[in-house]
């Protein structure tokens, strides 16, 4: 809208629910257009039958407090002042100390600028952060990469030092700092600012897992391990900092918010009990290498063994995830045993019957907030979601496609467990890097 | 600990802010063109869909087409194109 006004020269003015008040006028700050014209309407929108939406065209606007229309015509022919006809230019800054002050207070200032996660942190003192820094051979300003919660928003740019600050603050060893790193040259936030409450979750491979300590057995998935633990929150804590914020209702606006969010749900993959290849090596890396993967995921359903009627079960319970988004399963090592015993010798074919099995009505498929961003695949004639498109109602879909369905070995073989994730590394629109996985030796 | 500390900043670097001007406002909507661009989120197809009647049923004097912005978190500069070519104002929704 903004590039409507300011490059082509026609005035707009942008329609928005008004629980993102704050989040639009945060957008249009940072775009250097303060005044954009903005008008609003009630929340919800979404699954809303027409009346309602004509209710609203006709009542008021909540945020501006007089009728919606009036407002929208009018902030099209109101006068501006001069500023407004070029917009507001100017810097900022970002000061590499904190003002000195006591150990309390700074973890109060910390709290109270949003740097945290609302739990103690380890103070960054220029000490603390040197000897992380001896984690790797990179140079301190060299830059790292840079962090959005959303699209739409404007890049942060940030370096190997200011990645060390959130590690130390994260409670990370410096033998942690490599795979931080990895993480963070990814672009992936951990703290997407999506309304659907996406987290995170961070599966670890290669030999760095061993080398810092990092379990991938009993627990795994939980508070039982330092590497795992600080990894995630510096993670977390490196995202919502570098990206230059993680707001309720200004930068973050996930209606429930995600568990996972607290440490990314950070692990290694079992791969010395996996009888498959390692996650790292379907993506093109050597198993010798480390690497890092994320995953952006909103929950996970669990069950146990592949028993008399898994087939079905398993059906079942990825057909009522929702569709398109891809999923992930995570496997005890004595599942996955018992998957290669029924003939599925390679991940890749357990994702091919996934996909051939689990299917849904087309109506159903579509009936699914995700898939109105994924309008443009089918309107651009891409398969198979053009023919996804034209499908009857009653047609089945494939809930995933092959590609989208992942599988990771971890756990301790005290049981056959299974999880079934929503969610999947973002291979689109949402990463500032190329390519699900990153290299932990390139950070070394 | 009672002394004082010196700690690391650890936010990140963000852009300068370059600013944009607004385009100047018309004096009057009577006899123009307004573009209602339906943006692509869920619902907002529907709701601009009641703006367009709306505009109808209020504003016969205001000219009103209704488009696509082809994907929401992408430029269109073929639809701004059109836009500025064959158009005065427009009205973009629905953003969430």
């Amino acid at each position: 809208m903004m590039a409507l006004e300011s490059e082509y020269g026609v005035p707009a003015v942008a329609v928005h629910v008004n629980v993102f008040e704050r989040i639009v006028a945060n957008v249009a700050r940072a775009n250097g257009m303060p005044k954009a014209r903005q008008a609003f309407i009630p929340t919800p929108i979404f699954n809303q039958p027409p009346a309602v939406l004509r209710a609203y065209v006709e009542g008021d606007d909540p945020v501006h407090k007089r009728p919606f229309m009036a407002g929208v015509l009018d902030s099209l022919t109101r006068p501006l002042d001069p500023e407004d006809l070029h917009g507001m230019t100017w810097d900022r800054s970002t000061p590499r100390l904190v003002e000195p002050d006591t150990e309390e207070s700074l973890q109060r200032l910390f709290r109270e600028n949003r740097w945290t996660d609302y739990l103690p942190i380890v103070l960054p003192t220029e000490e603390r952060v040197k000897a992380m820094l001896e984690g790797t051979s990179r140079r301190p300003d060299e830059v790292v990469g840079k962090m959005r919660p959303t699209i739409g928003t404007e890049f942060w740019e940030f370096t190997v030092e200011k990645v060390a600050v959130n590690a130390v603050m994260a409670g990370a060893d410096p033998s942690h700092f490599p795979v931080v790193l990895a993480l963070a040259s990814t672009g992936d936030t951990a703290r997407q600012s999506s309304m659907s409450s996406m987290g995170n979750m961070v599966v670890v491979n290669g030999p760095i897992r061993n080398e810092i300590g990092m379990n991938s057995g009993i627990g795994a998935l939980g508070p039982y391990n330092h590497a795992n633990s600080a990894i995630g929150r510096a993670f977390g804590l490196a995202s919502q900092n570098l990206q230059g914020g993680s707001v309720p209702g200004v930068s973050y606006g996930g209606s429930q918010g995600n568990n996972f969010s607290y440490n990314s749900c950070t692990f290694a993959e079992n791969e010395e009990a996996s009888p498959w290849a390692p996650y790292h090596v379907q993506y093109g890396f050597d198993k010798d290498e480390s690497a890092v993967t994320v995953f952006y995921v909103w929950g996970n359903v669990w069950s146990e063994h592949l028993r008399t009627y898994w087939q079905e079960k398993l059906v079942a319970m990825i057909c009522g995830l929702e569709p398109s988004m891809g999923m992930t399963l995570c496997l005890d090592p004595i599942v996955a045993r018992e998957f290669v015993e029924r003939g599925f010798d390679t991940k890749e074919k357990l994702a091919e019957w996934i996909h051939e099995n689990a299917k849904i009505p087309a109506r159903r498929y579509f009936d699914h907030i995700m898939l109105t961003m994924m309008r443009e695949l089918w309107e651009a004639g891409i398969e198979p979601w053009a023919s996804y498109r034209k499908a009857p109602p009653d047609e089945l879909i494939p809930m995933y496609e092959s590609d989208r369905i992942n599988v990771v070995v971890v756990g301790g073989q005290t049981n056959g467990q299974w999880s079934v994730f929503m969610g999947s590394p973002m291979r689109m629109k949402f990463r500032s890097a190329p390519g699900p996985t990153a290299s932990v030796d390139a950070w070394r | 600990m009672s002394g004082k500390l010196t700690v690391m900043n650890p936010v990140g670097y963000p852009p300068r802010v370059t600013g944009k001007g607004m385009a100047p406002p018309l004096e009057s909507l009577e006899g123009k063109t307004v573009f209602l661009v339906d943006i692509g989120f869920e619902n907002s197809d529907n709701f601009i869909r009641q703006l367009h009647g709306w505009m109808a049923d209020h504003r016969p004097d205001v000219r009103t087409e209704v488009v696509r912005w082809r994907d929401q978190h992408q430029p269109d500069p073929e639809l701004c194109e059109r836009i500025k070519a064959e158009g005065d104002a427009a009205i973009i929704g629905v953003g969430t």
